[in-house]
């Protein structure tokens, strides 16, 4: 153990930063840990801005984005946790902005917002399309300002669970190399996503679900890992994101024809219909032979240049440099892309998971305020509302207790199994593995998923997982060896696409993201309207049911 | 497509260095980044560099090119491979390389570090507990500095760092500026003090490099002219580039043209110039200087006595002008012609017109 600390937070994006400086607040020793700096963090990457019931735009009011967020998850949110987001988010911007974030202005220069998907008021808060960015960085300006300790690219592999307490966490040093143990009464857990799991993605490379697994494998029940939601404007072939903010400023989406088809899947809020619900209109019109090359038309051209340098900056960049397309004169080619998992690590309102000790906030933890569908913008509020909590209750609970030991056969079986992967020198390389479970999670567990693919996809894990057994690592270095931290990355999403597809395969309807067309077309709320939980029993996933906190809305059919 | 690249390779545990060929099968879409990617998986696992968004927005993947700093995940090769030019790929400069492609940038985030990089609002809160209120047109002084993602292109290729490793640098003093120009901030005077102070603002050589080298558009170079304009506008004027700066205003508005004669006890003070009376004689010996200057006032002098009038009238001597003459040049560098929508949905090969279909009875979702 080379250090122990109060709280340990893993991951330094939106949701670790807000946690460490809340728990520095409240008095504790925190430190973080990132795999990459914290202004690396794939928070950056959001764009289309941060939703709170600010008022600024319109008459707004946090029941009413309660209400929007319950509807928009599909009734699989959990009402008392989504009250909580929905009741604190204005404060919490606010602060964001006390802090200096550099928001867009109204005209009497308040924080500007705008329109997004299925909500009921302009509620997305906004620095024109790189609001992730902006939070980033103020974040970082207030992890400075309080001198936080950040183990950087320190890459965490295993959580220390000692006497039915979470006490550490295992990582391997990327700079100097070598296993380091660090200690601490409280570990949040704040590693993201786990986007890497499909070929087109939003997501960075280092969103490959570490955290997730890292709890599963220490015994911890996963939520609703069925429920990953593609964003319906993904530039192929990557899948860079082009932001909800272009329908939100008024930007059209057409097929091959130049019709806006929307208006035949969501006639009242056509391009600002919720995620889900585009996405499958748009992945119907391609198949239907309706699309461009397999993408859809997002159309600013009406919007004028003007407006798209101001406000979509970043996404006429993005379009330019990868395809080469100027959006104030040409529709943006798009499609479908994996973006948010809306399940993770089981938490309460406080981010407190099963295991004493041990937290999550963020994508990586399941509130859960999302249910089967995120609205767009409601994923940053989540990082920055659920992070504080997170901080604030670890911080605590670890200033209330006091000791801190972790078993020396911790490291010791954590050295044995990596001096097993690298001095391995006959085997595949990762790479292969890798993209076959990236191309197969697209083609098998997409947008719309069928009983047959899903159980294939169940055999192409299981081949996959066999294969991983005699990887080889190619670097054998201790300095920046990614290959090595690549290689475990990959055993972690292994664990995930298991988790998913036990999940998929059971809930026997259709449910925001999660699409049955052939055989479960409809929601079926008297036998699913309860979260998905899987746990890790002697290696391989075993499925559970949970009911969703219900407050004070009942299930209604769902229109836009 | 075919991409061949040569890279860098080293080892700083044992200190090896070599320029290693690679050529590789991309597709035609593919980035530097992706090269790198392909290098890494299929021909040698041992290639080290940062990645992450792969979009331009987490800065981990700065790097040279044929010795000019770029973001690989912004760098596509196609045009390159094309060409049939095999880059050199190397790590960024002006920072340690610690394996291959991967710098040590502890020295980058220290000078970061250095500026005080957070708000600092005094006792001035929103009274009524939400946000501070401030128009747009203010924020506009900070925006190109704050779409800086830290990636460190601009201090890879400063001239001014490589000759003193101390100077604060492009990002840094980027940073710096994006504070001094936020209303919200009530340590402008104590932070240009420190920015001021010696490897500060004053030792830029104004190469230009980071500028041209950003990736994200911050213009580093122009954010340190800015704390420059806000530091004279303030008084904060005792470094010798803060009087050099300003005895070009003074000499051109007063007489219309530079009293180079006077420039350097202006700047460095009589003392000092006196003891640089030889130079000067040597200067005017090869003909630089005239011997004597003749006393004497431009013909258009009234037209930069007008201007410097505008600039102080309108307030506009500090960072705010500089912004509303960047903003007035943006908008001619944006690439269109101000076409209308009509002629726009007109071009050859446009995509077509929207059209809203008919639709008979509401489809559920």
């Amino acid at each position: 153990m080379i250090a122990k600390h109060d709280v340990l937070v893993v991951g330094a994006g939106c949701a670790g930063m807000r946690a460490a400086i809340e728990a520095f607040d409240a008095g504790a020793d925190v430190a973080m840990i990132s795999k990459i700096h914290p202004t690396r963090s794939h928070s950056g990457a959001a764009e289309g801005g941060i939703n709170a019931a600010l008022g600024n735009a319109s008459e707004d009011n946090p029941e009413i984005h309660a209400y929007d967020t319950v509807k928009g998850s599909d009734y699989l949110g959990d009402q008392d946790a989504i009250e909580i987001l929905c009741e604190e988010a204005p404060a919490d911007v606010y602060q964001l902005e006390n802090w200096g974030a550099v928001f867009s202005r109204t005209e009497d220069g308040r924080i500007a917002q705008r329109p997004f998907g299925a909500a009921g008021a302009p509620r997305t808060a906004y620095a024109a399309d790189i609001t992730g960015h902006v939070l980033v960085q103020v974040l970082w300006e207030q992890v400075c300002k309080r001198d936080i300790p950040t183990y950087e690219e320190y890459f965490a592999w295993q959580l220390v669970e000692n006497d039915g307490r979470c006490q550490g966490v295992v990582c391997w040093d990327l700079l100097e190399g070598g296993l380091k143990t660090i200690g601490a009464k409280t570990v949040i857990l704040a590693t993201g996503g786990a986007g890497r799991l499909y070929t087109g993605t939003t997501n960075a490379y280092s969103c490959t679900g570490d955290g997730m697994s890292m709890a599963l494998r220490a015994g911890l029940g996963l939520k609703d890992m069925e429920m990953m939601q593609f964003h319906p404007t993904t530039l192929a072939p990557t899948g860079v994101l082009i932001t909800e903010g272009c329908r939100g400023e008024g930007a059209f989406l057409l097929n091959k024809d130049g019709e806006r088809f929307l208006k035949r899947y969501a006639p009242n809020t056509m391009e600002l219909a919720s995620r889900d619900v585009i996405s499958r209109a748009e992945q119907m019109e391609i198949d239907a032979g309706r699309g461009v090359d397999g993408n859809v038309l997002l159309d600013l051209r009406h919007l004028g240049a003007e407006r798209i340098i101001e406000r979509l900056p970043g996404s006429r960049e993005l379009a330019m440099t990868f395809l080469g397309v100027d959006p104030i004169y040409d529709p943006i080619p798009v499609r479908p892309g994996a973006h948010y998992h809306m399940g993770g690590v089981a938490t309460d309102v406080w981010g407190q998971t099963e295991l004493t000790g041990l937290y999550a906030a963020g994508e990586c933890a399941c509130v859960s305020v999302h249910g089967a569908n995120r609205l767009g913008g409601n994923a940053l509020m989540e990082t920055i509302t659920f992070g504080k909590r997170a901080g604030s209750h670890a911080a605590e609970w670890a200033l209330s207790h006091t000791t801190v030991d972790v078993p020396d056969s911790v490291e010791r079986d954590a050295e044995r199994d990596l001096t097993a992967l690298l001095e391995r020198t006959d085997g595949e390389r990762p790479w292969s593995i890798r993209d076959e479970l990236a191309s197969s999670m697209h083609e098998n567990f997409g947008v719309f998923r069928r009983e047959r693919q899903m159980e294939q996809q169940g055999k192409v894990v299981a081949g996959l997982r066999d294969r991983y057994q005699r990887v080889v690592v190619e670097d054998k270095g201790e300095v920046f060896n990614t290959d090595l931290t690549q290689a475990i990355e990959l055993d972690f999403l292994l664990d995930l696409a298991e988790c998913m597809v036990v999940a998929g395969i059971e809930r026997k309807e259709s449910r925001g993201a999660h699409a049955r067309p052939d055989d479960y077309p409809v929601r079926d709320d008297e036998n699913f309207l309860q979260h998905t939980i899987v746990h890790l029993v002697d290696g391989s996933p075993q499925l559970s049911w949970e009911p969703v906190r219900m407050t004070k809305w009942q299930p209604q059919e769902r229109k836009y | 497509m075919k991409v061949a690249l040569k890279i860098w390779r080293y080892d700083s545990a044992t200190g090896d260095r070599a320029l290693k060929e690679y050529e590789i099968d991309a597709p035609d879409w593919a980035t530097l980044l992706d090269c790198l990617d392909i290098v890494k998986d299929r021909h040698d696992g041992s290639l080290s560099f940062r990645k992450s968004c792969r979009m331009m927005i987490c800065g981990s993947c700065g790097m040279r090119m044929d010795g000019a700093a770029v973001l690989a995940c912004k760098t596509r090769m196609y045009d390159i491979a094309q060409a049939g030019r095999v880059p050199v790929i190397s790590a960024m400069g002006n920072l340690p390389i610690l394996k291959d492609l991967v710098v040590d940038m502890d020295p980058f985030w220290s000078k970061f570090k250095a500026m005080w990089p957070w708000l600092e609002p005094g006792y001035d809160r929103p009274e009524d507990g939400r946000e501070y209120r401030i128009s747009q047109q203010r924020m506009n002084v900070v925006h190109k500095e704050s779409l800086c993602i830290n990636c460190g292109c601009c201090v890879s290729e400063c001239n001014a760092m490589e000759s003193d490793p101390e100077f604060l640098g492009p990002q840094a003093l980027a940073k710096g500026m994006r504070f001094v120009g936020d209303p919200r901030d009530a340590a402008t005077v104590e932070r240009l003090e420190r920015y001021n102070s010696e490897h500060g603002v004053w030792d830029c050589t104004r190469c230009y490099f980071c500028n041209e080298r950003c990736p994200k558009g911050v213009d580093p170079r122009d954010a340190i002219a800015k704390l420059g304009a806000e530091s004279i506008r303030l008084g904060i004027d005792r470094d010798m580039g803060a009087k050099h700066a300003k005895w070009f205003v003074r000499s051109s508005e007063t007489t219309g043209w530079l009293r180079e004669e006077e420039l350097i006890p202006k700047t460095q003070g009589y003392v000092s110039a006196i003891k640089q009376l030889k130079f000067g004689y040597s200067l005017a010996k090869h003909g630089k200087v005239r011997p004597v200057p003749i006393p004497h006032t431009a013909k258009d002098v009234n037209e930069a006595r007008n201007l410097r009038k505008l600039v102080r009238e309108q307030d506009r001597g500090g960072a705010l002008g500089h912004v509303q003459g960047e903003h007035a040049l943006a908008k001619l560098e944006h690439g269109h012609a101000g076409e209308s929508l009509e002629e726009i949905y007109a071009r050859p090969g446009a995509a077509p017109r929207p059209w809203l279909p008919e639709v008979e009875e509401e489809p559920s979702a």
